[in-house]
């Protein structure tokens, strides 16, 4: 693709970016009709892309497990496998149709019924973990500890049918020092994602909307 | 003092498999009590009035919301039993499937000697692509996302649709997935609308704070265990009991285990010290 190429899609897609950020924001904090038609408008965008991106997911999927397979890559017999389960999912969703008992049947014992089985798995990774990490050698230890413990505690139905009152610790636990936690991080994290947003649309970053890196 | 040994993994892995397969063989029957929020849930259900739309809907794994299925199954023979309506919209790939599955396991649709008719009583909306876009077009507009229902049916066709029109018809939002945040974002925070979450015990410790920044209008179980509390409530056993007994187990194991790896560590540490002392 030639340089100036990537330069018009680069610049179309940040002045795109941008109107679809000062549409959603405007519509966000004032009552103003022309920008919530914008920011209607770009929803409806956003769900079509959002439907498109799915079917070239599949395909990109395909083509990428077709080649893999025909050059015999690492692991390629799980993706001869994938090649071999895609087309038939999909077939019997638009056949049978996804809401169909059939269609449920299968999912459910097959894929479900795997994953279910996996997460059952975590409670033991989860216990042997704890039984590695959670040793008390110093203060920060103890702290990082008790408070799993007291979670764990607080949640397990053993003490809270003699104690009710382990559900309200448990439940100022988590709106307290726990919330103050998680706020700070999640407030650190979208003012970092404001701060990148703005840096990829400057070009700042590496990435799509780089136009240099065409050079 | 003498040293305990350290455990490997596949005696850890042995132990938990025995303490899963103990319900399986006999079962416990652990006892809980029904939390204050999990009863004030099912009296919010029970006191709506008839022909209340409920949406049961939001974006999730399905293996993942299969813990919160075991409320979202009770509540659903709840509804059923008070003549509410329900409208699945599901906005996960995988939600489709959840939802069919709870309300065929609840088994009130005629089909199954229930007494909902689909089109009147329930309807089953497809897969919504497009996330939180999605949905914020579909509380302005059901008929402007979608057309047609799970089954390929035009929405103008099934009776209980002419009534859901915007999110001014939702009488209660009840999300049995892992994407709570959106929905307390846009259906609760921004227009009002209450809403339920069926949580899984992970994200009922991530998501709890939110029904103390909207009291009142944000509720949320607590996994298997308000699953189980629930079906006690609507009064039938069902996928929380089976999974409440060992959900007791393994906390306990995970407790035993953790004052296990102290004890193992105390007593290398007198050992080393006792070692120490004889050197001197």
């Amino acid at each position: 693709m030639s340089s100036s190429i990537i330069y018009v899609r680069t610049y179309l897609t940040r002045i795109l970016l941008i109107i679809g950020c000062i549409a959603t924001l405007t519509s966000w904090y004032f009552v103003s009709p022309h920008a919530d038609i914008v920011a209607n408008e770009l929803y409806n965008w956003n769900v079509n892309i959002g439907t498109f991106s799915l079917f070239v997911g599949v395909v990109t999927l395909f083509s990428r497990y077709l080649k893999d397979i025909s050059s015999r890559k690492e692991q390629w017999e799980y993706k001869f496998l994938g090649v071999v389960l895609i087309p038939i999912w999909v077939i019997m969703g638009q056949t049978a149709g996804v809401f169909s008992d059939l269609y449920q049947k299968a999912y459910f014992n097959t894929k479900i019924t795997l994953h279910v089985a996996i997460l059952g798995q975590l409670m033991f990774f989860m216990i042997s973990g704890a039984y590695r990490t959670y040793r008390i050698r110093n203060f920060r230890t103890l702290l990082f500890a008790s408070c799993t413990l007291i979670i764990v505690v607080c949640n397990a139905s053993w003490l809270m049918t003699p104690f009710p009152i382990a559900d309200k610790i448990s439940y100022w636990l988590l709106n307290n020092p726990s919330m103050a936690g998680y706020r700070a991080m999640m407030i650190t994290g979208a003012i970092g994602a404001v701060v990148m947003g703005i840096r990829i649309l400057l070009g700042l970053e590496r990435g799509a909307l780089r136009a240099t890196e065409a050079r | 003092m003498a040293k305990i040994p350290e455990l490997k993994s596949h005696h850890i892995w042995a132990f938990c498999l025995i303490l899963y397969l103990i319900p399986v063989v006999v079962p416990v029957g652990s006892p809980f009590q029904i939390s204050e929020i999990t009863l004030k849930i099912y009296n919010i259900i029970e006191n709506l009035p008839e022909g209340s739309i409920i949406v049961m809907g939001g974006s999730g794994v399905f293996a993942f919301d299969y813990e919160p299925g075991a409320a979202m199954i009770a509540s659903i023979k709840q509804m059923a039993k008070n003549k509410l309506r329900l409208v699945g919209i599901p906005l996960g790939m995988e939600s489709l499937q959840l939802h069919k599955y709870v309300v065929d396991t609840a088994k009130v649709m005629q089909a199954d000697g229930g007494p909902w008719k689909y089109g009147v009583d329930y309807v089953q909306l497809p897969f919504i692509p497009g996330g939180d876009a999605a949905l914020v077009r579909l509380l302005t507009s059901v008929q402007s996302v979608v057309t047609v229902d799970a089954n390929g049916t035009p929405l103008e066709n099934l009776p209980l649709m002419k009534d859901f029109r915007s999110y001014k018809d939702i009488t209660l939002w009840i999300c049995p997935h892992w994407g709570y945040p959106s929905i307390v974002r846009y259906v609760t925070g921004e227009r009002g609308v209450p809403s339920v979450m069926f949580a899984h015990a992970y994200s009922y410790t991530v998501y709890a704070p939110y029904m103390m920044i909207y009291p009142d209008k944000v509720w949320m179980t607590n996994g298997f265990l308000g699953g189980a509390q629930y079906e006690k409530l609507v009064g039938f056993k069902g996928l929380g009991h089976a999974a409440v007994d060992s959900y007791t187990l393994i906390s306990v194991a995970y407790v035993f285990f953790v004052v296990l790896g102290n004890i193992t560590l105390l007593t290398r540490v007198k050992k080393e010290e006792e070692e120490a002392e004889a050197k001197k």
